[in-house]
């Protein structure tokens, strides 16, 4: 597909950004309305997957940025080495979700659901702006408040906070006063156990 | 179970909710009906096992044992009617349990985004972030890019400090040994609240008090108090004998 100028004058752009680049930047420098910016977007991004080219167009909270295929990634990297942060521990990953869904949230929020201490892992998240501090809740004490960056969308490759994985179902979870915590209805992962009668013996 | 098995996995455990899931599990127990006796049971013998090794067993272990046996103890009590307790410890507990599960989930999942997207690189636009300059730093570290994030933040001062007043004393402790003094010169004893004045704040009558230690120490009043947290009485020194010679 031969792209059009207003798609070339965007991929231009969005490749050269130094941010994801948004809709408004978009329209802005290219004087062009949103619908035909929007249109353009989809040709760029057609057109990159029609030519098997090794970049993509990914959306990125309100931004657009071009980013090469994962398929690569064990080439691309190798270019990169130990320029490049390792992946996140456990410790880190955990208490980086608690603070994604139940944003923005205090340090003793996040301990309260992980049943540990989070000092050092919140501060490893911080160091690696995954999450931001976010101001303080007005309660005795003012604790700071959390919540997550840019950086932690683009390096997940989310679109924006709405695509967190289960979302409306933690969420859910997290309003439920745990006095109506009920069993869901519809069958999880797990099977029920099979040993209930333990239930009775025990005691 | 032996007490290496545990040694070994209780460094594998996220915490005591994390260990807790791992004995459901294992025991293919139903989270939503957990048999507490048996679960605690089986939790205090991994502490329990873990301390024999002399391993140092962090307080979260500690603080879920207890809630743990104390859940277990309450279930072996009659009820004392319905609505006039507070909240249910089981039902928090397994709040808790279905919470860190869902996390524990949700991390895995985001365990596997990670693995796609941590392979994708930015065009040379954002490669600020790959430069040599902005080279991700081990835990600890900073690069140049980091300072400058740091003095914008300072700059930017997103957090100003609680506003706070601060006045300035409006008396002396000077001034109060005078009032003392003047009050006592006609020799006679004086209770302390009449000393302060009537409605005094607490700043007067810190004041007040620490004059009264001032003269005291200076052997120009004596100080009487008949009961513990009794009134004051406050009299001046009259023997005015030279320093040392004062019997009191």
């Amino acid at each position: 597909m031969i792209l059009d100028k207003l798609a070339r004058e965007i991929e231009a752009i969005i490749f050269a950004a130094d941010t994801p680049v948004d809709m408004e930047t978009l329209t802005r420098i290219t004087g062009a309305l949103e619908d035909s910016v929007q249109q353009a977007l989809d040709r760029i991004s057609g057109s990159l997957e029609e030519g098997g080219h090794a970049m993509m167009l990914r959306r990125v909270g309100s931004g657009w940025r071009i980013v090469t295929d994962p398929a690569l990634g064990d080439v691309v990297s190798l270019l990169f080495e130990d320029r490049r942060p390792g992946k996140l521990s456990r410790a880190s990953l955990e208490t980086l979700a608690v603070v994604a869904y139940s944003q923005p949230c205090t340090r003793a929020e996040v301990e309260e659901i992980r049943g540990v201490g989070c000092d050092s892992a919140l501060r490893t998240l911080l160091e690696r702006n995954m999450i931001r501090i976010a101001g303080r809740r007005e309660q005795p004490g003012r604790p700071l408040l959390y919540a997550t960056t840019q950086e932690f969308l683009l390096y997940f490759g989310l679109d924006d906070l709405d695509h967190l994985p289960r979302l409306d179902e933690i969420t859910e979870l997290l309003q439920t006063p745990p006095e109506e915590l009920q069993r869901p209805d519809h069958p999880e992962g797990e099977k029920a156990s099979p040993k209930e009668e333990d239930a009775v013996q025990d005691g | 179970m032996s007490a290496d098995t545990c040694r070994v996995t209780l460094e594998l455990f996220e915490g005591p909710l994390d260990l807790l899931l791992y004995l459901i599990r294992r025991d293919e127990l139903d989270i939503w009906d957990v048999p507490v006796a048996h679960v605690a049971r089986q939790y205090l013998q991994y502490i329990r096992a873990a301390r024999e090794l002399n391993l140092d067993v962090a307080s979260e272990y500690l603080v879920m044992a207890a809630t743990l046996t104390s859940i277990k103890s309450r279930s072996l009590l009659p009820r004392r009617g319905e609505g006039d307790e507070e909240e249910d410890p089981r039902a928090l507990l397994l709040r808790q349990l279905v919470l860190y599960r869902a996390f524990r989930e949700v991390s895995g999942e985001l365990r596997e985004i990670e693995n796609v997207w941590r392979d994708s690189f930015p065009g040379p636009g954002e490669r600020g972030r790959w430069s040599r300059d902005a080279a991700p730093m081990d835990p600890g570290q900073a690069s140049i890019l980091d300072l400058v994030g740091a003095l914008e933040e300072l700059q930017a001062d997103r957090l100003p400090p609680p506003p706070a007043r601060f006045e300035r004393p409006r008396m002396s402790l000077a001034e109060c040994i005078v009032d003392i003094e003047t009050s006592l010169r006609d020799g006679s004893p004086m209770g302390f609240r009449r000393l302060v004045g009537a409605n005094a704040g607490p700043e007067r009558i810190i004041y007040y008090f620490l004059a009264l230690l001032e003269l005291a120490v200076r052997g120009r009043v004596v100080i009487r108090q008949t009961s513990p947290l009794g009134e004051l009485t406050v009299a001046p020194h009259m023997a005015r004998a030279p320093k040392g010679a004062a019997p009191e």
